[in-house]
């Protein structure tokens, strides 16, 4: 019997590392198919690659959201970091885009220690309302400190190294995806990992079982931002712009929409959330351009019907379907 | 003296001015078994509360093991040695019963910090884990998901967890509450079978005076806002004080 649920777990493990590898060949063909496109195939290459960077940011929040069952209102604060930072760095100190990008994490990770170090002492709606708070605390510090980020201005023209051509960017965001999904997925199966669910599975268990809970969760929020400002970092250098509306707490909101949608109990179910919504929203864009203000009914409808009818999100649902737990 | 494990000194403590306790003092030996029994609301959940940094006394000191621990932390007490299973079932329901453990384990072991091993593939605490498994009698359900198990199996996995943690002293609240008269005196042998074969103290809050008399060595009531009467079984059944306040007259 043990035995049995053994083989089972062992081939269902062969078969997910099959699923993933077919669907990394195809993220890697993907720009050089659609390159074949014209100018349409253009456009979906700058969308994929923005698919590829809301889904690191949805990932990112998905480790405090999902594994650690905190709830934030505020990760685009260090989204925001991140993607000032590389905007500050190449456009004001002239720093090449590879030591810009490495710093993105850096910054965004300090700012998460020191917003997280105050919201990890309060719980629920309370922590809720307090990383809202820091987030709009700092939205409004950038779109104020004109000389510095420019306020509501933004910050455009971020150079461009020459090689980087729209398929090239998109390959360098793939392997980064690739490279964070890696090292979040072995943070999430490792002793921290199982630490951080027990705490989302009952905090006051996890205290009495001796976690310090609050530092744990302080750990995990520094590690959520430290990606988070990856992925601003990213779509900062894919826009060449960085703008006010990166740290707004609508941007937050987001990777919340997108874990809802693609399921919050595992490390795919946010990016998948992500990609599907951005592809919905530019279908409904396309569909005819009015409908563009009526995005949020439907964004609206779609979590409806998420909520009521697949409350584990798309991936719960896959593993409804094809009979395996959720774990 | 030296052999106390837990002495209460003094201690007070008051919920938005209702007095739970006035003054309570005992000491808990070395080793023994022992029970705490008192008529609802008398404030025994909130001395374990107070025992393992759940609640703050209002004055008095928790020694343990001549450490004043009153006032720290759930964790710190945790890791100082003494362990509590609850009255209402407490663990991480949407894990199987082996991860509940394994956790236990790891954070015991101060292992909470590698991000880099797969948890599963942790050898030694797999093997801890099914080792205090088989001395509950939940090995075969292991890979159970915890919170799917029957409320008695969940009462014993919440006492399997403390056990984990190894500690000195173990508090039991009310092991046997919400069970079938059957599972009762099953988890009556299994506490009586940890105890011996463990050698710890150990210290229980129950309800069922036939299991409070039949295996504590030492039994307190707590009655009145302060510890009414200390003493063997005996003692405490033949008690007049106790049999007016609390145990009524048939006993």
């Amino acid at each position: 019997m043990m035995v049995n649920a053994r083989n089972s777990e062992a081939s269902s493990g062969t078969a997910r590392w099959l699923v993933g590898a077919v669907v990394v060949v195809a993220l890697f063909a993907l720009p050089f198919i659609l390159s074949q496109l014209g100018r349409t195939g253009e456009y979906w290459i700058w969308v994929t690659t923005e698919m590829l960077i809301m889904a690191l940011f949805a990932m990112s929040l998905n480790l405090i959201l999902g594994y650690g069952g905190m709830v934030s209102f505020g990760h685009a604060a260090f989204f925001g970091v991140g993607a000032y930072t590389v905007a500050l760095l190449m456009k004001k100190a002239g720093a090449p885009l590879v030591l810009a990008l490495a710093l993105a994490p850096v910054t965004a990770a300090i700012a998460a220690a020191v917003i997280g170090w105050f919201c990890v002492r309060l719980i629920g709606l309370y922590f809720a309302i307090l990383t809202l708070a820091f987030g709009q605390l700092l939205y409004m510090v950038v779109f104020q400190w004109y000389t510095f980020t420019g306020g509501d201005d933004g910050i455009h023209g971020i150079p461009k190294p020459e090689i980087l051509t729209p398929i090239a960017y998109y390959l360098l965001c793939l392997v980064l995806f690739l490279i964070c999904f890696l090292v979040m997925r072995m943070i999430m199966n490792s002793s921290f990992g199982l630490t951080i669910r027990t705490i989302r599975e009952n905090m006051e268990r996890a205290k009495f079982i001796g976690v310090n809970v609050r530092r744990f969760q302080w750990y995990n929020f520094i590690l959520a931002g430290a990606f988070a400002g990856l992925a601003g970092g990213l779509l900062c250098e894919l826009n060449r712009f960085a703008q006010t509306e990166f740290l707004h707490w609508s941007k937050s909101a987001e990777p919340i929409l997108a874990s809802l949608v693609g399921g919050m109990y595992s490390l795919v179910g946010p990016a998948i959330g992500s990609a599907v919504l951005i592809f919905l929203k530019i279908i409904v864009q396309q569909a005819h351009p009015s409908l563009v203000e009526t995005w949020a009914i439907f964004l609206g409808l779609i979590l409806l019907v998420v909520v009521l009818f697949a409350p584990g999100g798309l991936v719960g649902l896959y593993q409804r379907l094809t009979g395996k737990s959720e774990t | 003296m030296a052999d106390h494990v837990l002495q209460i000194e003094k201690l007070s403590k008051s919920f938005e001015g209702s007095q739970v306790f006035n003054n309570i003092s005992f000491a808990v030996d070395q080793g023994e078994l022992s029970s705490i029994i008192g008529p609802n609301g008398a404030g025994k959940t909130t001395l374990f509360n107070l025992m393992t940094g759940y609640h703050v006394p209002d004055s008095g000191r928790v020694v343990f093991m001549g450490k004043d621990i009153a006032g720290r932390q759930p964790y710190d007490i945790v890791r100082l040695g003494i362990a509590r299973a609850f009255q209402r079932t407490n663990i991480f329901p949407r894990m199987s019963v082996l991860e509940n453990l394994v956790s236990t384990v790891i954070t015991k072991n101060r292992g909470n910090l590698n991000v880099v091993t797969p948890s599963a593939k942790l050898k030694s605490a797999h093997e801890r884990s099914y080792e205090i498994l088989e001395s509950v009698g939940l090995a075969d359900v292991a890979h159970r998901q915890s919170g799917t198990l029957a409320h008695g199996n969940q009462k014993r996995l919440d006492i399997a967890v403390a056990l984990a943690l190894e500690p000195q002293l173990l508090l039991l609240d009310e092991p046997t509450a919400g069970m079938s008269p059957e599972e009762r005196w099953q988890t009556v042998e299994l506490v009586q079978q940890l105890w011996e074969n463990l050698k710890i103290t150990m210290l229980f809050i129950e309800h069922d005076m036939d299991i409070v008399f039949k295996i504590s060595q030492k039994v307190r009531v707590l009655c009145y806002r302060t510890l009414l009467a200390e003493g063997t079984p005996e003692e405490i059944s033949s008690n007049e004080q106790v049999i007016e306040a609390y145990l009524g007259e048939e006993v």
